[in-house]
């Protein structure tokens, strides 16, 4: 696989992290935290959602100790990522854990999709990874220093997460030797987008779809 | 905002970003994953990626004008296209496209 073929591969995250980015940094920028932070959070933390939080816990002026504890729970819907790659990750080198680190929803959706040779597989993912992160940074660097002077009206075009994620979900639905769980996710998902508060949607309809992918283990496996 | 506050909280977050990826790795280093961990392993990402989509649309305001009109129209051409097509970027290019047209210049 090609360089050129690898950054094919996370253009939809291209499009969707700079605007999303951007938002980040404009939103620091509005708190007059200086743009250097915005660099470091990118580097240092690249958690979307998770660094909008940390935004609003800085503004309320939260401890460390309670941003740390939210943090974590925000972001405790990782570890089912983790969870999905463990065979994928278990002959690489150190490196894995740059790719540990780096496992964004966009991340870890394009992992799972892309279909990469056994023998360069670390290597792709690495550059995969590495891809997302620089779009992540150079997007909220940006936004920080200039997103109030931009005249480009990117509005919704950060749409492109969301088409990005049904597409990714149609591939793995033709892929999967069981069906049931899709649908069992749709239920899951369109109820938790309506019943569950949105701060913690995510995390709820995660162990709800976990918790009946167990419980019902010998049904989702009958019949396809 | 003093820095010695800031930075400390960076690094806070990052540790527990980091620590909610690498748990599994930690717990399955050693011994072999189970059955019920393989099976969660090759199951649970489709549902992931389908409550992803959920997610993602979960800021839309259902009850008021305009419904969510514009994203249940840019998920359909999402769809639409990549089931006739098969080709991830055309789809997602072109979703986003309409989607952006549509709360630009109609909403």
């Amino acid at each position: 696989m090609n360089f050129f073929a690898i950054f094919k591969l996370t253009i939809p995250v291209l499009m969707g992290y700079i605007p999303l980015g951007m938002a980040f940094g404009l939103l620091l920028s509005k708190l007059l935290i200086p743009w250097y932070y915005a660099l470091f959070m990118s580097i240092f933390i690249f958690a979307g959602s998770g660094q909008f939080l940390a935004l609003t816990l800085f503004a309320s002026q939260a401890t460390i100790l309670e941003i740390g504890i939210a943090t974590f729970l925000l972001n405790l819907r990782h570890t089912f990522y983790g969870l999905s790659m463990i065979s994928t990750f278990k002959d690489f080198s150190w490196k894995k854990h740059y790719l540990i680190f780096g496992l964004t929803d966009e991340t870890f959706a394009l992992l799972k999709t892309s279909e990469v040779p056994q023998i360069n597989r670390e290597k792709v993912y690495l550059i995969i990874t590495a891809l997302n992160q620089c779009y992540w940074i150079i997007g909220s660097v940006v936004g920080a220093m200039l997103g109030n002077i931009l005249p480009f009206n990117y509005e919704g075009i950060e749409f492109s997460l969301t088409a990005l994620f049904v597409v990714l979900s149609i591939e793995l639905y033709k892929k999967s030797r069981l069906h049931k769980p899709f649908f069992v996710a749709l239920i899951i998902g369109l109820f938790g987008m309506f019943l569950f508060p949105p701060q913690k949607m995510l995390i709820l309809s995660l162990c709800v779809a976990a918790f009946v992918l167990i419980v019902f283990k010998r049904s989702m496996e009958s019949g396809k | 905002m003093e820095s010695s506050y800031l930075i400390g909280a960076i690094i806070v977050a990052s540790i527990a970003t980091y620590t909610t990826r690498i748990i599994p790795f930690l717990l399955f280093r050693t011994r072999e994953p189970s059955p019920l961990v393989k099976y969660i392993e090759l199951n649970m990402p489709l549902m992931i990626m389908v409550i992803l989509v959920f997610y993602a649309l979960k800021d839309v305001t259902w009850e008021i004008y305009p419904y969510g009109i514009a994203e249940i129209i840019g998920v359909i051409v999402a769809i639409a296209l990549h089931v006739k097509f098969k080709n991830a970027l055309l789809s997602i290019f072109v979703a986003t496209l309409v989607y952006m047209f549509f709360i630009q210049k109609i909403f």
